[in-house]
């Protein structure tokens, strides 16, 4: 099953994550992705595919900038 | 260490400079390279580059006498030089193509005499006829070739000079002496070339050596007239082309800037490991035949230094000339993102810092002292990666705090000796600092300073943490009555070397070395030692880590190279895991034998790599094995069963660690987890405030069809993420974590 299409709930909120467009900041630098957010309290769920997949690559890029 | 000097620490690399032989030969032709294309049988690209630098090819491989035979460091081999002249001539045979090339450049209006149809008068004027020029050659004998003439072979070399000047228009005016230089008014140049003890017109006085003029403004003089030899005669006819050039151009005789400094005279090297291989001689009188000559060029060294690269993952693996990386570190500084980007980028924090390359280069460039002040520049200007250290900062400042601890011995307030483990060695083993202080405080009345030498901030090139952290060292060793330092650690060993050379050191091995009632046991039979990178210069440590290992009865194997860089040193591993990997695993690899370390940290690589190593501390104190390497969180909880141990023996107090609310979850993680987690850096005690945090303010993600639940946490410049099971009262089963540098903010 991948990482993105679990079904996630908030559990404060107790809502279904929806995916929302979401600006990340690093070394000065922002970028906007996709991820799946509580559409409540706006909490960001990175699975670790993004994490160790996208995000790390970009990561590495500004780093190397 | 000022930026602008960054250049400075690499400039005396002389990677890419001519080879020692093209220093002696007359025409400094790239030999090297000559040879290479000869070696693979590429005659035309070599005869292209014999023919560029020697303008007579088919002259020059029969007179030339070689001097660069003189210089050739086949010699440091112990064998004979490579034979230019023959591999030459057969460039001459096999080269398919020797038409001259013809320039498609517009033709120019300026004329030049040349008074003297030799060699050098001949080069001249070849040069200049290239360059679309109006050349006249005046001789008063009836043909060209000078000295040359009644050589037997001359017909040889009449038919190269036709051969050579077959695509250029000149003008040659045989049998006719130039007696007076007014008959040459018409010419905007004249080069007086006219041989040994020919007619120099009175201009001798006043010569110029260096750019061949004369009193006479418009008058060039050079070749065997002035005492150069047939070859540098050849030579000089190409280099007062380009000074004539210029004249003509502006007026003034001056050199147009050039690559070779010809004051240099190359640089030897050891060539070690060079196989000797004899001269090939050939078969038949009329020379090599194209195999023999292919094999002889083949010998040549292609002397070139490649010392730091040879042996250096890193720089193999960026590929980057060593000159170049000390101009960029000076010239990032200017960098002004996003108009333009770093030049230096990943290898600056791929380096290990370890020192090697400069034991290794005949200059002894530090091009790890140069990556250093690299990170040094960007940390002080607010632009490094801070993701890359932090992990190391974080324990750095924990050592210094919580972990730290320094004392005279029991009852007293100043000691003559004292220990000083540093930060990973009790970390790694507690029963290494409890062991050897127990020894210490016998034999020398020691106190103990456990604390970290400041290495993690040497290498994140965070300067004033460095500073302020050895100021507290000099003040704790101030306070304790400036004791001898002890030391288990050659990294910390090295950098008091460097930033607190007062403090008198003395290591810990060369102690128990010497103790007699030291017995170690013997592990393993038959060993290597690894001596660390930081233990290089130290010939005390390692000598009585040897000694030890010698009491033992181990037989002792050398290593092909010692005081190699296990990995850990300029902690690379979050800049660079695949790098990482390739360093380690070389490393367990330069020898089948089991290893005797002397680092914590060599020992934790060797021991996360599965490859058997024993800790020295081991065998002198009868310890059990060391085994697998601690985890992150094994490594905290012993540095504070070292400080508690220590405080209660020394000063009867009963130290309390800091606690926090988390403390008593209990984490299930299976082992591959755990090493997967302790690569990169999660130590539990994040995973367990994690998801205290999450569980406590109901803060989390729940996954219905798996149950499990998420959690993250935001720890200074990283961010945590934590799935988990609950299995029981505060214990969690760790399902999976990982982290991520980038922060994310709200919605676009
Ligand atoms: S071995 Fe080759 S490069 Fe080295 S000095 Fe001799 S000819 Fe030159
Ligand atoms: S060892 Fe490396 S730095 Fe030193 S001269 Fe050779 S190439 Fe240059
Ligand atoms: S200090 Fe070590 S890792 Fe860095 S460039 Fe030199 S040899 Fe390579
Ligand atoms: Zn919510």
């Amino acid at each position: 099953m991948s990482e993105e299409a679990r079904n996630l709930r908030c559990s404060r909120c107790d809502r279904e994550l929806v995916s929302k467009n979401i600006v990340f900041e690093y070394l000065g630098h922002t970028v906007a992705h996709e991820v799946p957010t509580c559409p409540k309290c706006g909490k960001v769920f990175i699975s670790k595919e993004l994490a160790e997949g996208r995000m790390a690559e970009v990561e590495r890029q500004l780093e190397d900038k | 260490m000022k930026l602008e000097d960054a250049t400075s620490l690499t400039e005396r690399c002389f990677r890419g400079e001519p080879a020692s032989c093209s220093y002696a030969c007359p025409f400094h032709m790239d030999i090297r390279s000559f040879l290479d294309k000869a070696a693979k049988g590429r005659w035309g690209a070599a005869y292209k580059i014999f023919r560029n630098a020697t303008v007579f090819p088919g002259i020059v491989a029969v007179l030339c006498e070689q001097p660069c035979r003189e210089r050739c460091q086949r010699s440091v081999v112990g064998d004979e030089a490579i034979a230019l002249r023959d591999i030459e001539a057969a460039c001459l045979r096999y080269a398919k193509d020797r038409r001259p090339e013809s320039y498609v450049i517009p033709p120019k209006e300026k004329r030049v005499a040349v008074v003297g149809a030799g060699l050098a008068g001949l080069s001249l004027a070849l040069d200049l006829a290239q360059k679309k020029f109006l050349v006249t050659v005046f001789d008063k004998e009836e043909g060209w070739g000078g000295c040359l003439r009644p050589h037997p072979r001359f017909a040889e070399f009449d038919a190269e000079i036709a051969l050579q000047f077959s695509a250029v228009k000149a003008e040659f005016r045989f049998g006719t002496e130039v007696k007076s230089l007014d008959e040459l008014d018409g010419f905007d140049a004249v080069y007086v070339a006219t041989g040994a003890g020919g007619e120099s017109f009175g201009l001798c006085e006043g010569w110029d050596p260096d750019l061949f003029t004369t009193t006479v403004p418009r008058v060039f003089l050079g070749g065997a007239l002035c005492g150069a030899t047939l070859m540098e005669g050849i030579a000089q006819g190409a280099e007062v082309s380009k000074i004539i050039e210029v004249f003509l151009q502006t007026g003034r005789a001056a050199h147009t800037p050039s690559e070779f400094d010809k004051s240099g005279r190359g640089h030897y090297l050891t060539h070690d490991g060079a196989v000797s291989v004899p001269r090939v001689e050939p078969s038949s009188p009329e020379g090599y035949t194209d195999e023999e000559a292919k094999a002889e060029a083949a010998r040549c060294l292609q002397c070139d230094c490649d010392y730091c690269f040879a042996g250096c993952e890193m720089l193999r693996r960026f590929r980057k000339d060593p000159r170049k990386i000390g101009v960029e570190v000076y010239t990032d500084m200017n960098v002004n993102p996003p108009f333009s980007t770093r030049a230096l980028t990943r290898e600056a924090y791929s380096c290990n810092i370890c020192g090697y390359c400069e034991s290794v280069c005949p200059e002894s460039v530090d091009i790890g002292r140069a990556m250093q002040l690299s990170r040094t520049a960007r940390m002080s200007a607010g632009v490094d990666p801070a993701a890359l250290h932090d992990y190391w900062l974080r324990e750095m400042d924990f050592s210094t705090s919580e972990g730290a601890f320094a004392s005279a011995p029991k009852g007293r307030d100043a000691c003559e000796y004292a220990f000083y483990p540093g930060c990973q060695l009790g970390a790694s083993n507690p029963e290494h600092v409890l062991r050897a202080y127990g020894f210490l405080k016998e034999k020398y009345d020691a106190g103990i300073i456990l604390g970290c030498c400041g290495a993690p901030a040497y290498w994140a090139g965070d300067e004033e943490r460095l500073q302020s952290n050895i100021e507290e060292i000099r003040r704790q060793w101030h306070d304790m009555g400036e004791p001898t330092l002890i030391f288990a650690c050659a990294t910390c060993e090295s950098l008091f070397c460097r930033s607190l050379p007062e403090i008198p050191r003395v290591s810990l091995y060369q102690l128990l070395a010497e103790a007699e009632d030291i017995v170690p046991t013997k592990i393993f039979s038959e060993a290597a030692i690894f001596d660390p990178c930081a233990a290089r210069g130290d010939p005390e440590m390692e000598a009585g880590v040897r000694a030890l290992a010698g009491k033992a009865g181990v037989s002792l194997e050398e290593l092909p190279e010692r005081n190699r860089c296990c990995g850990y040193g300029g902690h690379i591993q979050l800049a660079n895991p695949e790098l990482y990997e390739e360093i380690t695993a070389h490393r367990a690899e330069a020898s089948d034998r089991p290893y005797i370390v002397y680092c914590a940290n060599c020992r934790e690589v060797f021991a996360s790599r599965d490859k058997e190593c024993v800790h020295v501390l081991d065998m002198a104190f009868g310890l059990p094995l060391s085994g697998r390497a601690p985890s992150l969180q094994e490594k905290r909880d012993n540095s504070l069963r070292v400080k508690k141990e220590l405080m209660k023996e020394i000063k009867d107090v009963d130290f309390k660690p800091e606690s926090h609310p988390w403390d008593d979850l209990t984490l299930i993680i299976d082992a591959d987890l755990q090493k997967d987690l302790d690569e990169q850096l999660i130590s539990a005690a994040d995973l367990k405030e994690a998801i205290w945090v999450a569980e406590s303010e109901g803060d989390r993600f729940v996954d219905e069809s798996g149950g499990t639940t998420i959690a993250s946490m935001v720890k200074r410049v990283i961010t945590y993420w934590v799935e988990y099971r609950k299995t029981g009262p505060k214990t969690y089963e760790i399902v999976d974590a990982y982290y991520h540098r980038m922060r994310f903010g709200r919605e676009e």
